[in-house]
């Protein structure tokens, strides 16, 4: 490095390396300086200046400087090595890894470049290339530990288990008897465990087992050597060892359930469906009562049986299992027993059993036949429970009533409010959800939680102006953005501004979800030599493939499909500004509009010009502070509204983007490919949308969805002029092809298929709306028969009555859909109207059908109001606090 | 009930969530990696019956040579739904015992907020913390906060494990560190 120089400018050259090293770059600014003043082109002064200014923020000039010094010495490695530095930095890995072999042409065995070219290609998942340096790394420094670590885990993750258990061996070779030291035996533990992880890997178990034999001293993490034993002597049918060993990680840790399920396992007694035989839920029984005298305080014990036993028993274990969490006071036993609901007939035994429970307290004070008075609380769980168990079950007037009574009861636990709030939102009514939850959080204004759940309520409501004020309670410095990475609020809020029509800030929301997982895709990188020398590398290669399926995960998706809807919306009716303040807007006389439309824009550069000042206080602080705490510092939002965002050229393009992701993460999902169908549609490109079909059709042929796009799909297909041009006969030729393997077309005309999914499906509203919906498609003539269809619905008793009444079938959800459907699709408002009017009877508390019940004031408590100033948030609660002053006075 | 274990690499986004919705010290997902990758058997979680987590503890060693061996808890929360069950002083104690047993911690320290009794009934009372130290004006909102230890290697005085009754402490949480200032991740190594 260096070369070419003479000594004194060569020892500058080191001082401008290791001041980068040491990110004391002004005095590595000044090294460079002082050489180029001598040497003007000398190129490799040129990089490092280049790469030094990059670390302060002054990119453009960073990348003119690489640039001009890689040209004037284009056979230096230096060069080329800073200009994938550059890049690196940038997170254009591609693009540094063909600097880095550039670099490595000249100078081959060059470590350092070696390390980092293995770490991109890590990052990048360049697996045999990965394999290759890491190779050539050993080869040069076979002395050190890393590189023999570096290269078994190469061949790991290259799926060649075997080979990295050689490299392993190999390098054990290379140690003493007596190693490891005592300051390296947590090191040395997690290579063995990582060792003995690959042996199980390749099903070489028996090896395994006798390696684990053989250094069981020297393996610290004695809990993971319990587990990984007992999951092998497990795997080889050695039952009786591995239940022993299971048996002693519950004593260490009774609340661990995989503790249990693999007891059952090596007796015979697991089923992956839950389902069991007569005989085997005896067993089990059996092996559940001998366990409950071993581990007497683990709860789990106690729960898991409710899961397998039916009927009289299932009452008895249920009976002994709720009575001692109610006398207690746990909020969260229906939480934990709400699973029981899947199964059929549990929900009922429970009904029974805690309306028994109820009528003992009441009468007796004591639980059915116990002798010990229970205290006053009791009471209140049981209501509380019960009014959950009929919130589960859609009945809640009950629900209401009960949380209530339990409310009368003791006014102040906060858990009652928030589950009001829940119940009311789960009958449809979301602001007086949004008021109770808010009521909740007045109680104690010091618990995140309860905020927490407020603010989501909010949302749901759609009062996104007063959900923020109410999180910025909980960011630090008031900042509102503070909590960047809160994605669930980002979604939410998301959601929110798309029910609006405001696609900007849905938009804005949906795509900060998706740089939260471009970032956390980035984060990994630091990992990569990170964890060689910590050899922490089971977690690393577990945290490898967790990052594999990162844009699987459930925030990711709902933000790519919520992006995907956005676009496709600005594709059908181009942005003009935000749609909702137009609307708003156009409902004022010319001159007020003017006028609102300049307070806007003086409220907008306000709101800029605050952000910039803000922005620069930032980063004085933080140049004075030492070490440059740079992540404070956050760029200034120019779009805040997301305005920019929805002005974009081809939102349909934008949106497959987003699609590709969604149908490379998740493709098991029915949402997947409806976004698929429907963007393909709008963009003409038929076979992407056929493919969607044939997922669809794969994934669940009775899924109303996908039976609307297999018959939109066909219909507009039916109706598509005879191909003209070579390509659309290439098409035409596909779908003729590919039409037989559909086995719902067989041979029946779309109207017929139409048909025979109506049959099938007659009792469900879903369905038959669906069916209805395409009838009307496939012959527009059949409007009134397609109407009468759907008002033809019974909303049905469920199956299973409950004690207190009927538990109906329908969804409000889907209530609500066929509404939107009658009032679109079908363009029918008087239809419309009388399905709200019959919905309204259904669902009393729905402010969507506007149900008698439906008026938020009458589910706030009056005590609430009088607090509601001293928390902060005052704003949007008013129209509220006005009706009940209106109340408490009459 | 609630099923208490070694937090997995797929539990992180899960517990961010839960630290989100309890505590006001939060964190980017690459502190959270950074644990999981530095000591993967410090983490823990609880996890509801419908496979929810309910609660965690993130948890560290302290690398100063110039201390003796410690563990440190950064954060643990318990949602104020699942209070009651005794689960952070499960969690704590999962943690404290892989400390001792993995890393030979001789002991533990913690931060809390000077306000927050319940935590600070639960780490004294229950769980045998001492106060240490009080550090001036340690949270971002200017709050003082105690930092807190137990020793984990002198006369211990009996396992947690086989207790029936646990004390039932706070109820949603027991906040801890202050979030690094900067990203508290594995140092970069540059250099050309």
């Amino acid at each position: 490095m260096g070369s070419s120089l003479p000594a004194k400018e060569a020892n500058l050259f080191k001082v401008i390396v290791k001041s980068y090293e040491t990110k004391q770059y002004k005095k590595g600014l000044k090294a460079a300086d002082s050489i180029l003043k001598k040497f003007p082109e000398h190129g490799e002064t040129l990089s490092m200046k280049g790469l030094t200014l990059n670390c302060m923020d002054r990119k453009s000039e960073a990348y003119e400087l690489v640039r001009r010094g890689l040209k004037n010495d284009l056979k230096s490695h230096v060069c080329w090595h800073v200009y994938g530095l550059l890049y690196r930095s940038d997170r254009e890995y591609r693009e540094a890894i063909k600097c880095y072999r550039n670099a490595l042409r000249i100078d081959p065995d060059n470590i350092e470049i070696l390390r980092d070219l293995s770490l991109l290609q890590a990052q990048m998942r360049d697996l045999s290339g990965f394999v290759e340096t890491r190779q050539q790394l050993l080869s040069l420094k076979p002395n050190h530990r890393m590189n023999w670590i570096g290269f078994a885990v190469a061949h790991h993750l290259n799926s060649n288990s075997s080979k990295a258990i050689e490299v392993l061996e190999a390098y054990e070779g290379t140690l003493e008897d007596d190693y490891p030291p005592e300051n390296e035996r947590y090191e040395h533990n997690e290579m063995l465990l990582y060792k003995i992880s690959l042996l199980e890997e390749c099903g070489m178990l028996d090896k395994a087992l006798e390696e684990m034999h053989k250094k069981e001293g020297k393996i610290v993490d004695k809990l993971s050597f319990k587990e990984q034993m007992a999951c092998i002597l497990l795997k080889l049918g050695r039952f009786e060892e591995a239940e022993k060993i299971y048996k002693s990680l519950l004593f260490m840790n009774p609340d661990n359930y995989k503790y249990f399920i693999a007891v059952q396992k090596c007796l015979g007694l697991y089923s992956e469906n839950g389902q069991y035989s007569a005989d085997d839920v005896d067993r089990l029984r059996a092996l559940y009562k001998s366990l409950k005298e071993e581990y007497g305080w683990s709860s789990a014990v106690k729960r898991i049986p409710l899961d397998f036993l039916e009927g009289e028993k299932f009452q008895e274990a249920a009976d002994t299992y709720v009575r001692p969490l109610l006398t207690k006071g746990v909020p969260s036993l229906f939480s934990d027993l709400s699973p029981l609901y899947e199964h059929p007939g549990k929900a009922n035994i429970l009904e029974e059993l805690f309306l028994k429970l109820e009528e003992s307290i009441r009468t007796s004070g004591c639980f059915p036949g116990s002798p010990h008075m229970e205290p006053p609380s009791t009471l209140l769980w049981t209501l509380f429970l019960i009014s959950q168990h009929y919130d589960r079950r859609g009945q809640y007037d009950i629900a209401l009533d009960k949380i209530d009574e339990a409310i009368s009861h003791t006014p102040t636990v906060i858990d009652l409010y928030s589950t009001k709030g829940k119940i009311l939102q789960h009958a449809g009514n979301f602001s007086a959800a949004a008021a109770l939850a808010d009521e909740a959080r007045s109680m104690d204004l010091a618990d995140r939680y309860l905020n927490s759940e407020c603010v989501m309520q909010m949302l749901q409501a759609d009062q996104v102006g007063l959900a923020e004020k109410t999180a910025v309670l909980f960011t630090k410095d008031g900042d509102q953005h503070n909590n960047l990475h809160d994605m669930q609020y980002e979604l939410a809020s998301g959601e929110s501004y798309y029910r609006q029509g405001d696609l900007g800030r849905a938009l804005k929301n949906f795509l900060a979800v998706e740089k939260h997982y471009a970032d956390m895709t980035e984060d990994q990188f630091d990992f990569h030599s990170y964890c060689l020398r910590k050899m922490t590398l089971r977690a690393y290669v577990s945290m490898l493939k967790f990052q594999d399926r990162l844009h699987a995960h459930e925030y990711f998706h709902k933000a790519a499909a919520g992006a995907i809807r956005c676009y496709m919306k600005l594709h059908d009716s181009p942005a003009k500004s935000s749609t909702e303040e137009n609307d708003e807007m156009s409902k004022l006389p010319p001159a007020q509009r003017k006028k609102l439309r300049q307070k806007q824009k003086k409220a907008e550069a306000r709101a800029k010009r605050e952000a910039e000042e803000k922005q620069e206080d930032e980063a004085t602080s933080s140049n004075t502070s030492k070490s440059g705490k740079k992540q404070n510092a956050r760029p200034v939002d120019l779009d805040p509204h997301g305005e920019k965002l929805v002005q974009i050229e081809d939102p349909l393009a934008e949106g497959t983007k987003y699609l590709k992701l969604l149908q490379n993460n998740s493709s098991d999902s029915i949402e997947t490919h409806t976004l698929s169908f429907e963007l393909n549609m709008r963009k003409q490109k038929i076979l992407l949308a056929f493919q969607a079909v044939k997922h669809l059709i794969r994934l669940d042929e009775n899924n109303p969805d996908s039976h609307r796009c297999l018959i939109r799909f066909f219909h507009k297909i039916n109706n598509l002029p005879s191909p003209g041009t070579d390509s659309e006969k290439l098409i035409w030729n596909v779908l003729e092809a590919e039409r037989p393997d559909l086995r719902q077309l067989h041979g029946k005309s779309l109207v017929e298929v139409n048909r025979s999914f109506l049959e099938k499906h007659n009792a469900s509203l879903a369905h038959r709306a669906a069916a209805a919906e395409m009838m009307y498609l496939l012959g527009p003539d059949k409007k009134l028969e397609a109407i009468k269809l759907i008002e033809d619905s019974v909303n049905s008793t469920a199956s299973g009555n409950g004690v207190l009444g009927p538990v109906k079938e329908w969804d409000i959800q889907d209530c609500i859909d066929v509404h939107k459907l009658l009032e679109t699709i079908f363009g029918d408002q008087d239809v419309a109207n009388s399905w709200k009017a019959r919905c309204a009877e259904y669902f009393p508390y729905s402010t969507y059908f506007e149900g008698i019940k439906s008026a938020s004031a009458a589910y706030c408590s009056v005590n609430s109001v009088e607090d509601s100033s001293e928390n902060g948030v005052v704003n949007g609660t008013v129209h509220i606090v006005d009706e009940l002053r209106e109340l408490s006075i009459r | 009930m609630v099923c208490i274990r070694q937090a997995t690499i797929d539990d992180l986004l899960a517990m961010q969530a839960c630290n989100l919705m309890c505590l006001p010290e939060n964190y980017q997902m690459k502190y959270y990696l950074y644990h999981m990758l530095s000591w993967p058997q410090l983490l823990f979680v609880a996890e509801d019956y419908g496979g929810r987590i309910v609660g965690y503890v993130l948890a560290k060693m302290e690398e100063d040579p110039s201390e003796p061996c410690h563990g440190h808890i950064t954060s643990l929360a318990v949602l104020r739904s699942h209070r009651k069950l005794g689960l952070a002083t499960k969690l704590m104690s999962a943690a404290q015992a892989a400390m001792d047993q993995v890393f030979g911690a001789e002991y533990v320290s913690l931060h809390v907020r000077r306000s927050n009794r319940a935590a600070f009934n639960l780490y004294t009372s229950t769980l045998g913390y001492q106060i240490h130290d009080i550090e001036a004006k340690y949270y971002a909102d200017g709050e003082d906060a105690y930092d807190m230890r137990k020793p984990l290697r002198e006369p211990q005085p009996k396992k947690h494990h086989h207790h029936h009754h646990h004390h039932h402490g706070p109820g949603g949480c027991c906040s801890h560190d202050a979030p690094p200032a900067a990203s508290n991740s594995p140092e970069k190594k540059t250099g050309s």
